[in-house]
């Protein structure tokens, strides 16, 4: 799984309102550095540290919801939980597909059609769920999300988001 | 699932650590509150919903560890462990109904096939022992094909070995609670954190 990213300038002694900003901030980016690669589908664990990622970032608004006005912070967190949840049933079939590729040896010939049926049926909803994924990216993208989700972190916290040198852990 | 309880009395423009603190004691409080219902196995529910309430703790715990001196990495580590065996647990009580489910859709399919055939093939009138016996044979190689009787035995096989699993992780999950109520996990790492 995916380390969870630093958060840059965050001090022992920072305002709670100040680490809002800069917990929130890292954890969108940590999130949607995963866009791609979850998008293209060749790697299950992309769209898997994504999914991970969204649960840091709610977690992280769950924890800072006081620094914000309550009526836009509910809208912002429904986006993110709508991320979760889309990525979250395509993630149930990745992991039911792949603990079933896992076991499927293990059970005599007679069985085995049975399961690789049940393989087959997981395939084909996870293909269905590979476009709804896909559709909410693009409707993110024709929104400006991102560039409004981070505006609306800064107007709340004071914290720059331009300012902040984001990366991941090995970096 | 159980939504995260409100917290009060936070200041924003106050330092990290006493609204951590606050936010804190509170989640703490929603992991034990499952206490009373997981030592019975059948407690779908609760046990899910802990699982939950472990993960809220467990990433608050990560979020808020610069705030405070002690080290909070081994507590982290306990919470996720007790969190993954729930998760484990839970994924088995998802596929278990859903095997249960794939079975009656299986059987349902078989007699919708079973009927077709009958009405396509069904013997009218009167036949001799050894003309039953092949049709029947043909009958049953023809549900074969149109059926799906091929498919039921490793469904089945599917489903005694998860619920086998879920026996043994609640087993081990409830050897790792009890481990840390012996401990008096909650209480150290309430002293961590001084709340």
């Amino acid at each position: 799984m995916a380390k969870a990213w630093n958060v840059p300038g965050l001090l022992q002694d920072a305002t709670f309102r100040d680490a809002a900003g800069r917990v929130v901030v890292t954890r969108w980016r940590e999130m949607m550095s995963f866009r791609d690669g979850t998008l293209a589908g060749e790697d299950i664990e992309q769209l898997h540290a994504m999914r991970v990622s969204s649960r840091r970032l709610r977690a992280a608004m769950d924890a800072f919801a006081g620094a914000f006005p309550g009526k836009s912070f509910r809208t912002h967190l429904r986006v993110v939980k709508e991320i979760t949840d889309t990525l979250g049933a395509a993630r149930d079939l990745d992991v039911a597909v792949d603990g079933l590729e896992a076991v499927v040896r293990d059970f005599a010939d007679i069985e085995r059609p049975g399961i690789e049926a049940l393989v087959a049926e997981y395939r084909t909803h996870r293909a269905a769920e590979a476009t709804h994924i896909a559709a909410l990216f693009t409707r993110l993208d024709e929104e400006h999300f991102g560039q409004r989700f981070e505006r609306w972190v800064a107007r709340h916290t004071g914290v720059d988001p331009g300012g902040l040198q984001t990366q991941p852990e090995d970096h | 699932m159980a939504k995260p309880r409100p917290i009060t009395g936070l200041d924003p423009d106050r330092r990290l650590r006493p609204n951590a603190r606050r936010i804190l004691a509170v989640r703490i409080d929603e992991v034990w509150a499952f206490a009373p219902f997981v030592t019975h196995p059948g407690n779908v529910r609760e046990l899910h919903d802990m699982r939950i309430a472990c993960k809220r703790l467990r990433y608050l715990l990560e979020i808020f560890e610069i705030a405070f001196p002690a080290d909070l990495g081994s507590f982290i580590d306990q919470i996720k462990d007790l969190q993954d065996l729930l998760g484990d647990i839970h994924d088995r009580d998802v596929q278990v109904p859903m095997l249960h489910d794939h079975l009656e859709r299986l059987a349902e399919r078989d007699a919708a096939a079973a009927r077709e055939l009958m009405r396509q093939t069904g013997p009218g009138g009167r036949m001799s022992q050894a003309r039953r016996e092949a049709a029947f044979e043909r009958f049953r190689g023809q549900l074969d094909d149109a059926g799906t009787l091929s498919e039921r035995p490793g469904i089945e096989a599917l489903l005694t070995r998860r619920t086998r699993e879920r026996d043994e992780l609640y087993d081990r999950f409830l050897v790792e609670w009890r481990r840390l109520t012996t401990e008096r996990f909650r209480r150290r790492l309430e002293r961590a954190l001084g709340v």
